[in-house]
């Protein structure tokens, strides 16, 4: 090798890179990306057509799910459904015994025994204790401490309010409840041995002015046995009678005798039928009760809202179609380099993808699931589907606000999910099998398989986003079946969202990550 | 045009028969499949998913779920194939781009250059597609029901609880087993079907899931027993898979074999769509 004296060649001289005299130059921000799949989206006209497409198969299924089934009522005509504070259905029927209370007062009783009558065993919310009622009158305020089988000790008042005291240990043994009644301020207090007293609860209710009844109750509800087996459920629900024995009553600040009530002398339409009245005896410090009902608010067995929105499960394979589309199409079409070279950060462009096809599936994944609301709903209690069986929907209400956008969000994540593994996968076919899949092959596989794993599906695969489509509100404090086939998720609308965000995160991620790793 | 001349082999300039010429069709499908590396995956994952999906069901199985074995009404052979309901989605899949893969990349024309006669070319297609999709699902459904027998025996229903074992050989067993394995069949014909009819990998898919899972959904969407029953006697998916059925055949909404009739009704009617396509347009 020869050394020459040429000096070391200089580093290749900075080339200023080409720019038009005529064209001012463009910029090269985020926005002008969105802009720029903005304009993809817009001009591919077959993309349209899917997505208008999804929409009109939306709300087509939606209102053929809306008209296809009509409530046949029975012949025996029910009086109307009793209706609680705030104007919700609710049941209830109870065994009271009662005097009269015009100012405040303290109510205090041991509860001996907690049994069930008969064949059928006793429910878990079997309840027994001290009641603040208005009046007789169903669905008048009240307040009440009690204790059940299955749940401890409970405060509760209005209905949908409940509280949780001590867990105990059910009812194998006597329990101490007391009632102090402070104007409207009501507070509940228990006892296992009488002299010692721990708060269980205490509640403002502005019902309970002036004179009120205050008294013992018992009350029962209906012990509920489902069998399902490959989309056969048979429910079986039967009225429960439960029995308690009351010593030591003593109560202050009450006038008048002892009176025996059996409120609500029938339940509600769709709860079957029952006596809510039973049996009392005993005076002054001792009283057996039997009773059978719920004081409660009542569970629907079916969603309304959801049904109207049901569209949505169908509508979903086009939206996917669509999704995974917007970016295997440019890698089929070569389409991707030029993407690439007209804008070098890959994980951007991809985001900038997500965004444009999330923001327009949600547009259009919410006017699906308005029009879908607004007809279905009239349609729905066309066929019967009307109070008092049935609670009317509103557009303004809560859940079914939170439902009908829900709707809209969940095709957009599913889009996005889409738009995800075509990145990852960037090929059309196994990307659409691939959400396919993950999407309606649970919602299909729930009604068949065994109650446990459906529940277990519904909690964990993608489809679990469906939840927030319920409108139906839940409460802790009363059975309800749940079932997969009623459209029930058990973890709530905003849990069952966020699972499927998750994946929609995870999958985004990924793509992003094996989009500026891989070479195109 | 040479539909009736007497075909040549290319090679030796050999004038061949009627028999020799399909058998020169379906070699050349078979050579097309076969050497996709794609196949190979999609048949295994056919496999995979179908014995996967169904071990992981019946894994789920506790005796405990029944009050009495002896009256219980699950369906244990029913419930080892559930993989089906997924592996119906590979088969469609690998139907359906085994025609229209050739019309994304434009081997379609070389194929027809080759073959002219379009009938003879889907036919190949079919009998080569269905040939492997039946070879994929018979180890699935027989890996399907042997996982699940013994997960059902794992599970506490045995024999000594009164609970029958899965006999692979009993005449119900059998038909479950033989009519999934024509179902997964059927299906792959639907999408090879779907494919020839639409030309376009997505289009197939779409329309071939809003077909297979699309239609029991719907179907589980209505209120009214009468309209369930009628949409799940119609769906390909609900009502072929009636055929999964071991006992209470009373509750199914149509006979096993009636089902798995309309399966192939869908199948055969989404074929002659497709050759009725390929017949009419140009490439």
């Amino acid at each position: 090798m020869t050394t020459t004296q040429t000096p070391p060649a200089p580093p290749n001289p900075p080339v200023a890179p080409y720019r038009s005299t005529v064209v001012p130059p463009g910029r090269d921000g985020f926005p002008q990306l969105l802009r720029a799949e903005w304009t993809k989206l817009r001009t591919v006209r077959r993309w349209n057509l899917t997505l208008l497409g999804a929409v009109l198969l939306t709300i087509l299924i939606s209102l053929f799910a809306a008209s296809s089934g009509k409530v046949e009522t029975s012949g025996e005509k029910r009086g109307p459904a009793p209706t609680g504070p705030g104007g919700i259905q609710i049941l209830d029927s109870f065994r009271y015994v009662h005097r009269s209370l015009p100012g405040d007062g303290t109510l205090t009783v041991r509860v001996d025994r907690l049994v069930g009558q008969g064949e059928t065993r006793l429910s878990g919310w079997a309840k027994a204790g001290l009641l603040l009622k208005k009046s007789t009158a169903q669905g008048a305020p009240y307040a009440a401490v009690m204790v059940t089988p299955g749940h401890g000790v409970r405060f509760q008042h209005d209905f949908v309010h409940d509280t949780a005291g001590s867990e105990g240990d059910g009812v194998a043994t006597a329990r101490w409840l007391r009632l102090v009644r402070d104007g409207t301020r009501i507070t509940g207090y228990e006892s296992a041995d009488g002299s010692g007293w721990q708060r269980v609860g205490s509640a403002d209710v502005p019902g309970l002015d002036g004179t009120v009844q205050a008294g013992l109750f018992v009350t029962s509800p209906m012990v509920t046995r489902m069998e399902r087996s490959f989309g056969a459920v048979s429910v079986d629900s039967r009225p429960a009678r439960a029995t308690a024995e009351f010593g030591q009553v003593a109560v202050s600040g009450t006038q008048g005798d002892w009176r025996h009530t059996g409120v609500g002398g029938r339940l509600p339409a769709g709860a079957g039928e029952s006596e809510g009245a039973g049996t009392s005896t005993g005076t002054g410090g001792a009283f057996t009760v039997t009773g059978s009902g719920d004081i409660a608010p009542a569970v629907q067995d079916m969603d309304l809202g959801a049904t109207s929105l049901s569209g949505t499960q169908l509508g979903l394979v086009l939206i996917a179609a669509l999704g995974a589309l917007f970016v295997t199409a440019e890698y089929r079409r070569g389409m991707i380099r030029t993407t690439f070279a007209a804008s070098p950060r890959r994980g951007r462009v991809l985001v900038a993808k997500a965004a444009v096809v999330g923001a327009v599936t949600f547009v259009a994944g919410l006017v699906a699931s308005v029009v879908s609301f607004v007809i279905g709903q009239p349609m729905l209690r066309a066929n019967g589907h009307k109070p008092p069986q049935f609670a009317e929907l509103h557009f303004t209400d809560g859940p079914v606000l939170r439902a009908v956008a829900g709707s809209g969000v969940l095709l957009a994540l599913i889009a996005v999910l889409a738009l995800g593994l075509g990145a990852l996968l960037r090929r059309t076919a196994p990307a659409i099998a691939t959400v396919v899949v993950l999407f309606v092959a649970p919602l299909v596989l729930v009604s068949i398989l065994p109650l446990g794993l459906s529940r277990f599906l519904q909690q964990v695969t993608p489809v679990a986003g469906f939840a927030i489509q319920e409108t139906r509100t839940r409460y802790g404090h009363v059975d309800s079946l749940c079932l997969p086939e009623d459209g029930c998720y058990p973890q709530g609308p905003w849990l069952g969202l966020g699972m499927l965000a998750l994946y929609v995160a995870v999958v985004l991620a990924l793509a992003v990550w094996r989009v500026r790793r891989r070479d195109v | 045009m040479s539909e009736r001349a007497v075909g040549h082999d290319g090679m030796s300039g050999r004038a061949v028969g009627h028999g020799a010429r399909w058998v020169r069709t379906a070699h050349a499908e078979w050579t097309k499949l076969r050497t996709l590396h794609s196949t190979w995956w999609f048949l295994a994952a056919l496999v995979l998913t179908m014995v996967a999906v169904s071990a992981l069901t019946t894994g789920t199985l506790r005796a405990g779920d029944c009050a009495a074995l002896r009256t219980c009404e699950e369906d244990t052979v029913k419930l080892s194939l559930t993989g089906v309901w997924v592996a119906q989605a590979v088969a469609l899949l690998f139907g359906a781009l085994a025609v229209s893969s050739e019309y994304g990349t434009g081997t379609i024309r070389t194929t027809l250059t080759a073959i002219p006669s379009r009938w003879r070319m889907l036919a190949a297609k079919a009998v080569v597609v269905g040939g492997l999709v039946a070879a994929a699902a018979a180890v699935g459904v027989f890996g399907s029901l042997y996982a699940g027998r013994e997960l059902v025996l794992a599970a506490g229903f045995t024999p000594a609880a009164g609970y029958p074992a899965i006999g692979l050989g009993d005449g119900p067993t059998l038909r479950a087993a033989a009519g999934s394995f024509l179902y997964v069949v059927l299906v792959a014909l639907l999408g090879l079907g779907l494919g020839t009819a639409l030309r376009d990998t997505a289009g197939a898919l779409t329309a071939g899931f809003l077909l297979l899972y699309g239609f029991p959904l719907v179907a589980a969407l209505l209120t009214d027993p009468d309209w369930v029953e009628a949409a799940q006697r119609i769906a390909p998916a609900s009502a072929g898979l009636s055929v999964l059925a071991t006992r209470n055949l009373d509750a199914l909404p149509i006979g096993p074999w009636a089902g798995l009739g309309v399966a192939a009704a869908w199948a055969g009617a989404l074929l002659v769509v497709g050759w009725g396509v390929l017949r009419g347009r140009d490439v």
